[in-house]
């Protein structure tokens, strides 16, 4: 709140001086680089992977909207430069903040970005293939409790896509076709069109056209124009049997090997002459049903899109909510959710899949039931509900006496059990603040600095650079003293280069020291060795107290989680909607789209805003309902 | 025992015995016979695994008394007693003491649980025999990693002792069989027609959104002429050596485990006998399988079940026999595919060697002593078959790996701990386990009888509750007692061995039945055991 304050007056102050012709790019930004900056960060050193040598104009800058905002930050803070090195006068300081939130940032219109084709991730294209069959392709299997199989053929045999640069695996900018997966997609497609024709006959050309008309435009989510469906018909012509049957298969085959089908966003028709208009419905409906349902829209979808009535306001704010309502929306928590908080790090050193199950089942229904009982954005940290089975009980005290009794069926020794929402009480003050006090999440990272910088990275969104990778190991004790981890830590990085990241990380981590490594409460009589009693000590002699960089100190984690739900709550929303925005648009932020993230991020603020009003505000948003064209040579 | 799980048989290998196979097939096998030393005509020898999950139960799987040549095969063995003559019964595997599920999957192709740097003995085996043909090997299962004890989902391993990644799916075996798009003419044809119509449809998208320097569409065209190219080495390296596998019906997905399997023994015999492998491991379930038989009208897991005492009752036992039972009518199913397919050197079970067991005994105790452990096939003429070999001595499985691996020409000092190859298997001399002399004999006195004979269960596995005592010179007693008996003085412990039995007598179908025990004396042991000894 401080520094969105800082940056609006500093706007508002330097508003008329951007207005002037040209870019101060060159005339103010590039000399205070070159003064200060590029002797660490330039092209013969390139300290923190930041190398200002490669940005000779405006247009370089604006590649990289991430930096700017990282040097304005460690500018404000006195970061950089470093203590030791000649500081710039105050007013060359002001001047180029001045440049990163007038002209860089502060005045940046809301625009779209282009319609990049995107091809279907692996889940996309499983939950594809399954609405436009109605059948899954499964891999026969046993089933069996405890064990661990990929039940999806699909995702048996394609590559696992790799998190494209929004983090995201929907992301697939970077995700090249290759061979591998093209033979992998032929062989799919065949397996899936054996079994709808061997479900179906086809005896002659009118049932043959119904098929096609059915099946083509869901196909291509999206009409075809009359011409081309009379061309695919005119091709069936003629023929009768098992030839006709053979024909219609290798039509679909095609269809499900083209680019069409493969990616999104190449069909629709745009306008060359108009440097930006709105998606059309049919678009409109399938970036909607991507990002609730990770799958193709649904009949009602493609009924509104076909009316061209679905971009109405109160018509797309029902879709939401009906989209929210269904079963599908589970997809925001199982990929959206997962792969934000980086779930798939839950782990536990008795590699028991029930146990596991209940971890990471937990967080899941947790963000299921935020995302989709309009539940304030808030409560990922702050909630007094959380989802429970017998396995995990223990750590919720006298709470689990709300669980229903589940009784096992005779002759199964163990199993995965379904969890069941609980209100807490009992527990509130040691689980109460939602997604950071989950077991599984507590035990996901092993130690003060990977929990806070997780922390610090998913929870408050800051960019962090790597750590070097020449660190030197923590010292023992030295002889005769007793010192903790902290102690001999703080030691450590009385470095001022570590201190730099570690005044944000450490005292995030060490607040939460009071949980052990499988996420238990220290001295709650849960999981914990000897060996390390006796290195803590009691629960009371741990010290969980701490300050954070803008000078807020807290005495242990209940007062840090105050902090978070105050000072540091601007950065969360701010983070959260920034998060499930690139999540929606399947791509790396961009510098226009910070309009739409100032404005959400506000309109949360503001009103305590849920889940379902962000998911509302991005499906009404700029850059979601438009698209930029690109410019034409 | 109802085989009400039998429905709906698809017949799409299954009929494919010699006379139905295309024509292609028999001259593929005419390349792959080899010459043996003597100048004659040798078929290639292949060798298969078939692992039982979950150790056995003893009562109903032991071989009571009997030797070499004379003996009376078990409750448990009826589903594939037909197939006797090409058998070699093996008794008295094992090593010692306590085994964990993961040890005993270990154990049953390692030889030892702590062999664990070393490849298993069917990976030895395709190393030496697998180089001809176009799959290597196979490492099949049915159901999913156990991560807990990993050890427990994997039986093959690699030269370095990891496992083994394993395939659970007929389609995918079939296709990667007998389907490889790029080695068939007609899928090849197929996919480079496909090819122009895309690049035709991509191109005409290009034209259409005007994006000519589309990075993503530059993408797709790259893949499709790859693939174009792709297509054209393949044509021209696979035209010669090809067998035309088109008319082989690809199978129905499974409906439920039992059609699972017998598709996945369909595939194994097809796969041998058409020479696209000449090894495979096969695993009807983790070692300590949590897999539930519901087609078997079983509600509880196998692991469960098999521990039968800890969760001892009538109802449990009934169920863990059917699941047993079940096992081994998978493995009749295979031997009878195996015999199906001919040539004219025999059958493909006549130049096979298939290991059918488990890595453990006593499914309850974790015993590593009596473990069941088959050989099927006459390995080209390398195994004596139609035999019950039950040693001495506890022998190492390392011992019998090294006597296969022999057989299979792979010269090794030393497998598993194990310097000696296991002797027998060829007829040769081994050291036979000798019974103790004892007199058996019947005795009424006043409405009482006592008879002394070796106890076995019925034959019949639907009456488990049935048992019998063979008396020598006369009709065996039959037992047909209640539960608590049974219970008290603790049956299935006593079954194979010598007892004194004193009780009731009544008259059933003009027979002589006892109904009620009033006494049990073990003839050489211990008339009272603690009733976890089993």
């Amino acid at each position: 709140m401080v520094r969105n304050l800082t940056r609006l007056s500093l706007v508002a102050g330097l508003m008329f001086a951007s207005n002037s012709a040209g870019s101060d790019f060159e005339t103010k930004v590039r000399p205070f680089l070159e003064k200060h900056c590029l002797a660490c960060h330039g092209a013969e050193k390139t300290k923190g992977d930041v190398d200002f040598s490669l940005f000779l104009s405006m247009a370089d800058a604006e590649l990289h909207p991430d930096l700017w905002e990282t040097v304005s930050l460690v500018l404000e803070d006195g970061e950089m430069p470093p203590e030791d090195e000649r500081q710039p006068g105050e007013g060359e300081k002001a001047a180029v903040l001045g440049w990163i939130e007038g002209e860089f940032f502060g005045e940046i219109e809301s625009m779209p970005g282009e319609l990049r084709p995107r091809r279907l991730s692996g889940p996309e294209y499983r939950n594809t293939l399954r609405s436009l069959f109605g059948f899954d392709l499964k891999v026969n299997i046993a089933e069996a409790e405890q064990t661990v199989a990929e039940k999806s053929l699909v995702l048996k045999l394609l590559p696992t896509d790799p998190p494209g640069a929004s983090g995201f695996v929907n992301d697939t900018h970077g995700a090249r076709l290759s061979t591998t997966i093209w033979d992998q997609y032929s062989y799919l497609a065949d397996r899936a069109l054996e079994r709808y024709f061997a479900e179906r006959k086809v005896s002659d050309a009118a049932e043959a056209e119904t098929l096609v008309r059915e099946f083509v435009p869901r196909a291509l989510r999206r009409d075809l124009p009359d011409d081309r469906m009379a061309e695919i018909v005119r091709g069936l012509e003629g023929r009768s049997g098992d030839d006709l049957a053979e024909a219609l298969k290798e039509e679909f085959k095609a269809l499900l090997m083209s680019p069409a089908f493969l990616y999104r966003g190449f069909l629709m028709e745009t306008n060359p002459e108009r440097e930006r208009q709105e998606v059309d419905d049919f678009e409109l409906a399938e970036r909607l049903s991507y990002f609730l349902w990770e799958d193709m829209p649904d009949e009602e979808l493609f009924a509104l899109a076909r009316q061209a009535r679905l971009h109405e306001r109160e018509i797309l704010v029902a879709q939401v909510d009906r989209m929210l309502a269904s079963p599908k929306s589970r997809s925001l928590a199982e990929s959206f959710g997962y792969q934000w908080l980086l779930l798939d790090q839950i782990h536990h050193e008795r590699n028991d899949p029930p146990y596991l199950h209940a971890l990471r089942t937990q967080p899941l229904d947790f963000l299921h039931y935020l995302f989709t009982e309009d539940r304030p954005v808030i409560e990922l940290i702050d909630s007094e509900v959380t989802f429970l089975n017998a396995l995990i009980a223990d750590f919720y005290g006298s709470d689990r006496k709300q669980l229903e009794k589940f009784v096992k069926p005779k002759g199964i020794e163990r199993m995965a059990m379904p969890l069941q929402k609980i209100v807490l009480e009992d527990s509130a003050s040691e689980r109460g603040a939602g997604i950071l006090t989950m077991p599984g999440v507590l035990g996901m990272n092993e130690g003060p600095i990977l929990r806070g910088t997780w922390m610090l990275r998913q929870v408050l969104g800051e960019h962090l650079g790597e750590p070097p990778p020449d660190v030197p190991p923590i010292q023992a004790s030295p002889k005769g003293m007793d010192l903790s981890f902290r102690e001999r830590f703080e030691a450590h990085r009385a470095d001022k280069s570590c201190a730099l990241c570690h005044d944000k990380i450490d005292p995030l981590g060490f607040a939460l020291e009071g949980y052990d490594k499988n996420g238990g409460v220290i001295g709650a009589g849960q999981s914990i060795g000897k060996k390390k009693k006796k290195e803590v000590g009691a629960p009371g002699d741990i010290d969980t107290s701490g300050q954070l960089p803008s000078g807020e100190s807290f005495a242990d984690f209940e007062e840090l989680h105050q902090l978070l739900l105050t000072t540091q709550r601007e950065k969360i929303v701010r983070n959260a909607v920034e998060r499930m925005l690139a999540y929606a648009l399947c791509r790396k932020l961009e510098r226009n789209d910070r309009p739409t993230v100032d404005a959400l991020t506000a309109q949360i603020l503001e009103s305590n805003g849920t889940w379902r009003d962000l998911i509302c505000g991005i499906a009404e948003s700029v850059p979601f309902t438009e698209c930029r064209n690109p410019d034409r040579k | 025992m109802k085989r009400n799980w039998n429905i709906d048989r698809r017949h799409f290998l299954r009929g494919a015995a010699g006379a139905l196979v295309p024509l292609p097939f028999l001259n593929l096998m005419e390349n792959a016979v080899a010459k043996n030393l003597a100048g004659e005509a040798e078929p290639p020898l292949r060798f298969m695994t078939l692992f039982k999950p979950n150790g056995v139960h003893p009562p109903s799987w032991n071989i009571n008394g009997g030797t070499e040549f004379d003996f009376r095969m078990s409750p448990l063995m009826a589903p594939f007693a037909k197939h006797r003559d090409d058998l070699l019964i093996l008794d008295n595997m094992g090593d010692f003491g306590f085994s964990s599920h993961a040890n005993s999957a270990r154990r049953f192709l390692a030889g030892r649980c702590d062999n664990t740097k070393t490849a298993s003995v069917d990976q030895f085996i395709a190393d030496r025999i697998g180089g001809d043909t176009p799959t290597r090997s196979l490492e099949l299962t049915t159901e999913g990693l156990f991560t807990n004890q990993i050890g427990c989902s994997y039986i093959s391993y690699d030269e370095k002792g990891d496992p083994i990644p394993r395939e659970s799916d007929p389609q995918l075996i079939f296709d990667r069989l007998f389907r490889n798009p790029m080695s068939d003419p007609a899928q090849r044809a197929r996919m480079s027609s496909l090819l122009d119509r895309v690049s035709d449809d991509a191109r005409a998208l290009r034209r259409k959104t005007g994006r000519e320097d589309d990075e993503t569409l530059d993408e797709y065209f790259t893949v499709l002429r790859e693939t174009e190219q792709r297509l054209e080495t393949m044509g021209q390296a696979a035209s010669a050596v090809r067998t035309e596998f088109s008319k082989l019906e690809r199978p129905a997905p499974a409906a439920n485990l039992n059609e699972q399997v017998e598709t996945m023994l369909d595939l194994v015999a097809l796969a041998m006998w058409t020479d696209q492998t000449r090894c495979i491991s096969y695993m009807l379930g983790n070692s300590n399988s949590r897999m539930i038989f519901d087609f078997l009208g079983v509600k509880e897991q196998h692991h469960y079940l098999s521990h039968f005492f800890r969760n001892f009752s009538r109802h449990n036992i009934d169920g863990l026999l059917k699941i047993s039972l079940w096992h081994m009518e998978k493995f009749d199913y295979l031997l009878n595919r195996l015999k199906s397919y001919k040539d004219h050197h025999g059958t493909l079970l006549d130049h096979s060697i298939v290991l059918f067991g488990s890595g453990m005994g006593h499914s309850d105790n974790h015993t590593a002593q009596r473990i069941p452990i088959v050989l099927a096939g006459k390995g080209g003429g390398r195994l004596k078959t139609g035999r019950y070999l039950r040693y001495s001595q506890n022998q190492d499985l390392s011992r019998l790996h090294l006597a296969l691996m022999r057989n299979f020409g792979i010269d090794v000092a030393e497998y598993g701990g194990a310097t000696e190859p296991l002797p027998g298997l060829d007829g040769g001399a081994f050291d036979e386990y000798r019974e103790r002399p004892f007199e058996s004999w019947t005795k009424v006195e006043g409405g009482k009888m006592t008879v002394q004979g070796r106890l076995r269960m019925s034959d019949n596995l639907d009456e488990a509750k049935v048992f019998y005592l063979d008396v020598a010179g006369q009709q065996p007693v039959r037992i047909e007692i209640e539960f608590k008996d049974f219970h008290d003085f603790n049956f299935p412990y006593h079954v194979g061995t010598p007892i004194r039995l004193t009780g009731t007598v009544a008259e059933k179908d003009g027979r002589q039945v006892l109904t009620k025990i009033s006494d049990l004396k073990s003839v050489f042991g211990n008339s009272k055991p603690n009733t976890r000894n089993g």
